[in-house]
C-alpha cells in the first residue's frame, strides 16, 4: 500500500541537479583579505580608506556567504586586539598629571568608539549573519568594548588612575571648583558601557561620599547654627541630585541620596531636632521649619521624631504659661497666641500634616490639665471680659471669632464642671447689671456651649436669660399694680425674680433697709405671688443696685452705686460723721462687705466719703464724713464695687461647689451603670464610670463614692469576690 | 439781680432736702418653692430642681410642685405616676387631696 501511494506521488516530483557552486577564484580571495586587512590599519591610523567602501562591504558579504565567517571573525578580532594592546602604551608611558590623563583615556575611548563604528559598518554581514547564527559569539561593537576593557582599563594602573581621577574631579567639584562636566560624563558612559560602572565605579563613589558626608555632618552640626546647618543641607541634596542629573548614572540616584541623607539627615535628627526645634519655634522661623520638615520627610522616622519633638516643644512652654501663677492674668491671651502661631506653623511649614495637627491638640490638653481647675477659671474670665459692655475692641463678627478661638481651648478643658461654675458666676454678673455688651453675642456662646456640651450642660444657663426675660415681661404688671395700690413714695422700682437653681448660690444678708423700702418689697411679694402660688420670695441684698440722687452743695448728681452703698450713703441723711462700727451696726452689713462697700466710697477713684484717718485699709476706729466740696464734671457717675478680696472668697466657693456637684455626679454615674449593668467587676465599673464623666477624678476619690453607696445599700458587694459589685434594686 | 441769686442759694437748707436720695431701685429677689421639705420623696431630688425625667428631656420649665392636703409636696410628674399605684401620700399615708399647684 505504501510503495504503492509513493510511486503515484513521485510522478509530481521533479528532481533537480545541485546549483554549481560558486567557487571565488583564490586569486581575488586573497585580494580581499588583504584590502579588507588594509582598510582596518587605516581606520586604526585614522588614515583615508584607499578602497571604495562598497567593494570592501561586497567583500565581507561574499566571504560570509561562502563561509568564510569564522576566519574573517578571528582575523579581525586578532587585529583589533593587536591595536588596542599596542594603544596601551601611550597612557603607561608618560607621565601626565591627572587631568591630562583623564582627556588622554577618554581622547582614545572616543577613538575606539569611532573606529568600530566605521568598522563594523565594513563588516555589516559578518555582523548579521554569523554573528547573530551563534550566540556565543561577541558582537563587533562588545568584542570591540571588551577588548577595550580588557586590555586597557582593566589595567590595574589605569583602572586605579581612572577612577582615582574621577573622584577626585567630584571632590574637587564638590568643594565648590568648575570642572570640565562633559568629560566626566563621557568617561562615566565609558566605564558604564564597559559594564565596570557598578563594581568599579559606583561602589567606590558611595563610599567616598558617605565618609565625606559622615565627616562634614558631624562637623558642620557642631560648628554650624541649626538654621545654616539646615540650608547647608538643603544645598549639598541639590547639588548631589544635580550631578546625577549632570553626569551620573541614573542607578545612582537613589543609593547617592539615601547615603546624603543618612549622613547628614538621619544620623543627626535627633541633634537637629533637638537643638534647632525649640529656637526655630520661639523665633517663628517658618521658612527654616518648613525646610526642616521637608529634610526630615526625606529619611526614615525623621518626621516620627519632629513630631514628638513637636508636642514636647507645646507641652513645654504650654506647662510654663499654664503653672505660673504670675502669668495668670495674660495667660488666655497667651495660649490664644501660642495656638494660633502653632497652626501656622503647621500650616506653612509642616504641610498641614493631620498627624502634626493631632498633636497639636493632644499636647494642648496635657498641658492645659496639668493644672486643674484654673485655666478653666481663667477662659471662663475670659470670655467674660469679651462679652462685657464696654468692650468696643471688636465688632460682632470679630467677637464671633475671638469666641470660636476660645471655644477650641476650651475643648481641651477636661473639667468643664468648673467652666461652667465659673461661667455661671459671670453670667449672672453681667445679666444682673445690665453689663452684657450684646445679646447676640451671648445667644452665640450659648450656642457655641450647647453644640460642644450638650443641652444638658446649658439648660441652667438658658433657665438664667429666661428669668431675666420673665422679669422684664412682669414688670409692666407690678408697675399698673403700684398704681392701683397708691403708696406715698415715689421710688422707681424693678426687680428680677430668679429661679434659685439656674443661679449661682449667693449667700442671703439681712441688712437694715428703709422703712419705703420694705414696704415695696411687701407690695412686689403681694403682686408676685399673687400671680404664682406656691412659691416664695428671697431678696438678695448683695445684687441689688441703684441710682441715688445726690444733693452736693456744689451741684446735684446721680450716683449708680449698689444696694450696700446705697444703704452706707443714706446713713449720711441724718449725721455728718458716723463711726465704722456705728454704720455697721445701723445698716446691718456684716463685716467683710462692709469694709469693701466702705473702701469702695471713701477710697476709690471717685470719692464721696472721707475716711479718718487716711489710709487704704478700712480700720475699726475708722470715722466718715461725706464730702461736702464734692465735684465731678459728670453728671451720672458710677462708683464701683471693690472686687478683689471677693473673687477670691467667691473663687474657692465656687471651685469648691463643683467639687461638691462632682461627688453627686460620680454617685449618679454610678447608680446610672451599676442599674443596667445589675452585676460588675471593680474594673469595669471604674472604665465605665470614666467613659460617663466630664471631669478628671482619682480612683481613690472613685473609690470612696464606691464604698459610700455601699454604705447607703445602693449597691454590695460579692460575698465571695470583693471586687464585684451588685446592684441593689 | 444779686439778691435774686444770694436768695436762691440760701433758700434750700442742706437738710431739708434730704442729700441722698434712692432714684431707682434695682432689687434680685430668688423664688424657690414654699415647701417644708427641700426634696421631692419619690425621685429624691431637690424641688427647685426638675425631677429626673423632665431633666433628661429638657423642660424644666413644665415640671411644677404640687402640695397635697397634707402639706406633703412633690414634683407633679412623680405624684402622678404615684397615683397610678396609689391614692394615698407617700409619706403619711392619707389620701392625697391636691391642695395647691405651683405655678
Amino acid at each position: 500500500m505504501a510503495s504503492n501511494q509513493a510511486s503515484v506521488k513521485s510522478t509530481k516530483l521533479s528532481v533537480k541537479n545541485f546549483k554549481p557552486k560558486v567557487r571565488l577564484p583564490d586569486a581575488g580571495k586573497e585580494e580581499w583579505w588583504n584590502q579588507l586587512r588594509e582598510a582596518v590599519r587605516a581606520i586604526h591610523n585614522r588614515c583615508p580608506i584607499s578602497y571604495n567602501r562598497e567593494d570592501l562591504h561586497k567583500a565581507v558579504g561574499h566571504m560570509c556567504t561562502h563561509s568564510l565567517s569564522p576566519r574573517l571573525y578571528n582575523e579581525l578580532k586578532i587585529q583589533c586586539e593587536e591595536y588596542t594592546k599596542a594603544s596601551l602604551h601611550q597612557l603607561i608611558d608618560d607621565f601626565m598629571d591627572e587631568m591630562a590623563y583623564l582627556i588622554k583615556l577618554n581622547s582614545l575611548w572616543k577613538d575606539h568608539c569611532n573606529q568600530m563604528i566605521m568598522i563594523r559598518g565594513i563588516y555589516l554581514t559578518l555582523d548579521r549573519t554569523y554573528v547573530m547564527q551563534n550566540p556565543l559569539v561577541l558582537s563587533l561593537w562588545d568584542m570591540g568594548l571588551e577588548l577595550f576593557r580588557k586590555f586597557i582599563v582593566s589595567e590595574q594602573t589605569v583602572e586605579k588612575k581612572t577612577i582615582d581621577g574621577l573622584l577626585s574631579l567630584i571632590s574637587r567639584e564638590r568643594n565648590g571648583e568648575t570642572i570640565n562636566k562633559s568629560l566626566i560624563k563621557s568617561l562615566l558612559r565609558m566605564l558604564s558601557e564597559l559594564q565596570m560602572y557598578q563594581y568599579h565605579f559606583e561602589n567606590k563613589f558611595l563610599q567616598v561620599t558617605e565618609s565625606l558626608y559622615a565627616t562634614e555632618g558631624q562637623n558642620f552640626s557642631q560648628s554650624l547654627e541649626i538654621p545654616d546647618y539646615l540650608s547647608f543641607v538643603d544645598k549639598r541634596i541639590k547639588e548631589e541630585s544635580e550631578r546625577c542629573l549632570h553626569y551620573l548614572e541614573h542607578s545612582t540616584k537613589k543609593p547617592l541620596l539615601t547615603s546624603v541623607e543618612k549622613q547628614l539627615i538621619e544620623y543627626r535628627k535627633e541633634m537637629i531636632i533637638n537643638k534647632g526645634k525649640t529656637e526655630l519655634l520661639d523665633t517663628n522661623r517658618l521658612d527654616k521649619l518648613k525646610l526642616m520638615y521637608s529634610l526630615l520627610a526625606r529619611v526614615n522616622g525623621g518626621l516620627d521624631e519632629l513630631c514628638k519633638r513637636f508636642s514636647l516643644y507645646i507641652q513645654e512652654r504650654g506647662t510654663s504659661m499654664v503653672m505660673d501663677t504670675e502669668r495668670d492674668k495674660t495667660m488666655v491671651t497667651e495660649l490664644l497666641d501660642f495656638k494660633s502661631k502653632l497652626d501656622s506653623v503647621i500650616e506653612l511649614s509642616f504641610d498641614h500634616n493631620p498627624k502634626f495637627i493631632n498633636t497639636e491638640k493632644d499636647s494642648f490638653e496635657t498641658f492645659i490639665n496639668r493644672r486643674t481647675n484654673k485655666p478653666a477659671e481663667l477662659i471662663a474670665k475670659y470670655i467674660d471680659m469679651k462679652l462685657r459692655a464696654g468692650n468696643k475692641e471688636a465688632t460682632d463678627e470679630e467677637l464671633d471669632k475671638i469666641l470660636d478661638k476660645i471655644m477650641v481651648m476650651f475643648r481641651f478643658i477636661q473639667g468643664k464642671d468648673v467652666f461652667e461654675a465659673f461661667y455661671k458666676k459671670d453670667l449672672a454678673k453681667r445679666l444682673l447689671v445690665g453689663r452684657s455688651a450684646s445679646v447676640d453675642a451671648e445667644m452665640s456662646m450659648l450656642l457655641k456651649l450647647k453644640q460642644e456640651c450638650g443641652a444638658g450642660f446649658t439648660s441652667k444657663l438658658e433657665g438664667m436669660f429666661k428669668d431675666i426675660e420673665h422679669s422684664k415681661e412682669l414688670m409692666p404688671h407690678y408697675k399698673q399694680y403700684l398704681n392701683n395700690q397708691k403708696i406715698g413714695h415715689n421710688l422707681d422700682m424693678t426687680v428680677n425674680v430668679l429661679m434659685t437653681s439656674n443661679w449661682p448660690t449667693y449667700h442671703p444678708m439681712d441688712v437694715i433697709l428703709p422703712e419705703y423700702m420694705i414696704s415695696y418689697q411687701k407690695h412686689f411679694q403681694q403682686f408676685y405671688l399673687s400671680k404664682h402660688s406656691g412659691r416664695k420670695l428671697q431678696w438678695i441684698s448683695t445684687l441689688g443696685h441703684c441710682v441715688v440722687a445726690a444733693n452736693f452743695p456744689l451741684g446735684k448728681k446721680d450716683i449708680v452705686v449698689s444696694l450696700l452703698q446705697t444703704l452706707v450713703l443714706l446713713q449720711f441723711n441724718k449725721e455728718d460723721e458716723i463711726s465704722f462700727l456705728d454704720l455697721k451696726q445701723r445698716t446691718g452689713i456684716d463685716d467683710a462687705d462692709m469694709r469693701r462697700t466702705l473702701q469702695s466710697l471713701a477710697c476709690g477713684k471717685v470719692r464721696v466719703l472721707h475716711k479718718k484717718p487716711k489710709g487704704k485699709e478700712v480700720e475699726d476706729n475708722d470715722v466718715f464724713a461725706y464730702v461736702s466740696d464734692f465735684k465731678h464734671k459728670q453728671f451720672h457717675i458710677k462708683i464701683n464695687q471693690v472686687q478683689m478680696k471677693e473673687t477670691l472668697e467667691e473663687n474657692i466657693n465656687t471651685t469648691e461647689r463643683v467639687f461638691q456637684d462632682r461627688q453627686y455626679q460620680i454617685d449618679a454615674a454610678i447608680v446610672r451603670i451599676m442599674k443596667t449593668r445589675k452585676t460588675l467587676s471593680h474594673a469595669l465599673l471604674v472604665t465605665a464610670v470614666y467613659e460617663q464623666l466630664k471631669f478628671p477624678i482619682k480612683p481613690s476619690d472613685l473609690k470612696k463614692r464606691i464604698e459610700s453607696l455601699i454604705e447607703r445599700d445602693y449597691m454590695e458587694r460579692d460575698e465571695d469576690d470583693a471586687y464585684q459589685y451588685h446592684y441593689v434594686a | 439781680m444779686e439778691k435774686s441769686s444770694t436768695s436762691k442759694s440760701s433758700k434750700p437748707a442742706p437738710k431739708e432736702e434730704s442729700l441722698f436720695t434712692i432714684k431707682k431701685w434695682n432689687a434680685v429677689a430668688l423664688w424657690s418653692w414654699d415647701v417644708t421639705c427641700d426634696t421631692c420623696a419619690i425621685c429624691k431630688l431637690l424641688l427647685v430642681d426638675a425631677c429626673m425625667k423632665c431633666q433628661n428631656e429638657i423642660k424644666t420649665e413644665d415640671c411644677v410642685v404640687v402640695w397635697g392636703e397634707c402639706n406633703h409636696s412633690f414634683h407633679r410628674c412623680c405624684i402622678a405616676s404615684w397615683l397610678n399605684k396609689s391614692n394615698r401620700c407617700p409619706l403619711c399615708q392619707r389620701e392625697w387631696i391636691v391642695q395647691r399647684i405651683g405655678r
